[in-house]
């Protein structure tokens, strides 16, 4: 018996940089894993609309609320830009060949460039800890 | 200079009397919209700017606009995106000069949405004339058809923009009266904000169709004028003492 499987980039693996975002130690993203990976675009398609022309401002889908989650941070508690090499983003985009066109206009770091003005005390300690786990490694 | 005022003052005829706008005259309290709520025409938002109360020199809106949406030249002044700017006029007869802050008008009717081929250039229900730059392909036709030089176009690539302000080579882009503020229950823009700070109180920005808007007070009280009047573009954005 055949059986269809779909691969994706890191398909069953977690992705380059785990333990450095606050997304790895969630149980799940905004939707589930599997539809997140093969349809993350699709919702950022939509929101995208909903937000520039009917100004939604919802925070499932959208793109500042995924940079705000999934991107790594440096031992120093600085976020790197979630489009540099290697980085959530980037490293399934260069597997998959696609290019990401969404950080030529839009920031790929958290709430650039306000972050340490708006960042709340729980996100204060979660950064803390991704930082000293880093420099425990 | 003189032609600049005759331009912006002469053809502003019929003036305050024109701007009575039936939508203006109904009364609605302001709620701040939940952010998974579309926005509605129950809002129209709109700014008042007394000229007389502007000074020369000062550049406190400016400033904060290029703060609040990350706007950094590259030193080429006739290039460097600007969404908000100084505008100097001088009254030939009596010297009187009169500096004023300068932007997207937001008209009822704008022109650079008439020409735009894709859409990009589209008025939100609630007045605000902006660019979908997901949508616009920088062919500028919307500079050309802009009476008051309020759109500038991004020739470089840019890297640190604001998570609030995207923003990217390729693109026209303009005063979007602080469209997420708004979105998220700001009841001031980053400008108006600066103008208080300054002391100077030029800058009102408000709901025109709340009657007790501090923007709707400040229109009632003084006898504005809507710029180039004579092209019936219905801008919300008044200036008095002009």
């Amino acid at each position: 018996m055949v059986t269809m499987h779909s691969v994706y980039a890191h398909d069953g693996n977690p992705h380059v940089s785990p333990g450095k975002s606050k997304a790895d130690s969630q149980k799940a993203c905004v939707e589930p894993t599997d539809v997140m990976r093969k349809e993350h675009y699709l919702f950022l398609l939509h929101q995208r609309d909903e937000t520039v022309i009917d100004g939604i401002r919802t925070k499932n889908h959208s793109l500042a609320n995924c940079v705000d989650c999934h991107v790594s941070y440096d031992e120093k508690g600085k976020a790197i830009p979630i489009n540099s090499e290697g980085q959530f983003c980037q490293e399934c985009h260069v597997k998959t060949a696609t290019n990401i066109t969404c950080f030529s206009c839009h920031a790929a770091e958290p709430r650039f460039p306000n972050h340490a003005k708006n960042i709340s005390n729980g996100d204060i300690d979660e950064i803390s800890a991704i930082a000293k786990r880093i420099e425990d490694e | 200079m003189n032609n600049r005022r005759n331009f912006l003052v002469k053809s502003a005829s019929a003036l305050t009397m024109t701007f009575i706008v039936p939508s203006l005259l109904s009364s609605n309290v302001q709620a701040k919209k939940p952010l998974d709520q579309k926005v509605s025409n129950k809002q129209s938002w709109g700014m008042h700017i007394d000229v007389d109360k502007c000074v020369d020199g000062c550049t406190a809106c400016v400033d904060a606009c290029n703060e609040e949406n990350g706007l950094t030249g590259f030193g080429r002044p006739e290039t460097d995106s600007q969404w908000i700017r100084k505008v100097k006029i001088k009254d030939k007869t009596t010297d009187k000069i009169t500096t004023m802050p300068m932007m997207c008008q937001h008209c009822e009717n704008p022109p650079c949405c008439d020409v735009c081929p894709t859409g990009a250039s589209f008025k939100r229900v609630d007045g605000i004339v902006m660019v979908n730059q997901h949508t616009c392909i920088g062919c500028r036709y919307c500079m050309m058809a802009c009476p008051f030089k309020a759109r500038s176009f991004v020739h470089e690539t840019l890297t640190t923009q604001n998570t609030n302000a995207p923003r990217g080579k390729g693109c026209v882009e303009s005063c979007n009266l602080c469209v997420n503020k708004i979105d998220h229950g700001s009841k001031t823009t980053a400008c108006e904000d600066a103008c208080i700070k300054s002391g100077h109180n030029a800058i009102t920005f408000g709901d025109l169709k709340d009657s007790n808007s501090k923007v709707r007070l400040a229109i009632d009280s003084n006898s504005p004028r809507r710029l180039r009047n004579d092209l019936n573009l219905n801008q919300k954005v008044f200036y008095s003492n002009i």
